[in-house]
């Protein structure tokens, strides 16, 4: 189970809303890269994850996305607190505005609500750790470009935090992939296990 | 059923009860008899957890006791059966 820590991972204190970056960073809630996929991937891949380091790996970065999703929240608050109907139509946040007012709610930034069609659960580590590596680096490109996007430093030092994550994620990942590769036969030149996966026929 | 388990499965009814006093609590913020419950199973399982942490294992990733092993990693998942 799960205990609630009454603190964000990393401050977040933005001094002037902006409906239009608002518009952009919803991405990283329930967007294809967004801490919700990251967050729902490595929860569900854990359970068949075979080895207690790859588990703890898993769990333990599904975690630490809930709590991004957590800052993402605090962000998108900050970011549309306060703001008249004026502001947030020339934000162009109207659209999002008529459905959910100034309520967080997970969609991309084109306003797709969030889906579990964005993740996948092989229950295969070399292919499980394969899109979580992949998947830490889209979230770092998205980071990236909203970094391109925004240019207030209140809301730059939390997002710069966050990309950071995934490149640590990321190396996380690499060490849980090596661990996989390790254990495999060591005649395996290929990359796939039959030992993970007796009698598939190969 | 291991002595873990058992302890374990203590340790569950008592942070039950605990948890069900907080919820209670957000809806009923002064409410003297649920204070004062809270405040007495509180430090019942925080005792519960601290003695099982230091023979049993970590409950949470802050609570590996052992220097010479990360036991969070070789320990038994909540999912697989010989945790339960």
């Amino acid at each position: 189970m799960w205990i609630y820590d009454r603190k964000l991972q990393y401050p977040v204190k933005i001094k002037n809303p902006n409906a239009a970056y608002a518009k952009i960073i919803i991405s990283q809630l329930g967007g294809p890269d967004g801490e919700m996929a990251a967050a729902m991937r490595y929860l569900n891949q854990r359970y068949t994850a075979k080895y207690g380091e790859i588990i703890g790996i898993l769990n333990d970065v599904g975690t630490e996305e809930l709590a991004h999703l957590e800052m993402i929240g605090a962000i998108l608050y900050q970011l549309t607190k306060g703001l008249s109907p004026d502001q947030i139509r020339a934000a162009g946040m109207d659209q999002y505005f008529v459905d959910h007012t100034a309520g967080i709610y997970p969609a991309s930034a084109a306003g797709v609500p969030t889906d579990m069609k964005y993740i996948g659960v092989k229950g295969d580590l070399i292919a499980d750790l394969n899109e979580d590596l992949a998947a830490e680096q889209k979230a770092r490109v998205t980071y990236d470009n909203i970094l391109r996007l925004v240019d207030d430093p209140d809301v730059r030092d939390p997002i710069k935090y966050l990309r950071a994550r995934e490149i640590v994620h990321y190396q996380r990942f690499g060490d849980a992939l090596r661990i996989a590769q390790d254990r495999m036969n060591s005649k395996n030149f290929y990359a796939y296990n039959p030992s993970f996966d007796k009698g598939c026929g190969c | 059923m291991t002595r873990e388990s058992a302890f374990l499965k203590d340790i569950q009814a008592e942070d039950f009860a605990l948890y069900e006093a907080a919820l209670y609590l957000n809806g009923h913020p002064t409410c003297p008899d649920a204070l004062a419950y809270y405040c007495q199973q509180r430090n019942k399982v925080k005792e519960m957890k601290e003695q099982y942490e230091s023979t049993c294992g970590p409950l949470t990733i802050y609570g590996n006791h052992d220097q010479n092993c990360w036991q969070w990693v070789s320990t038994p998942w909540p999912w697989e059966k010989e945790a339960n």
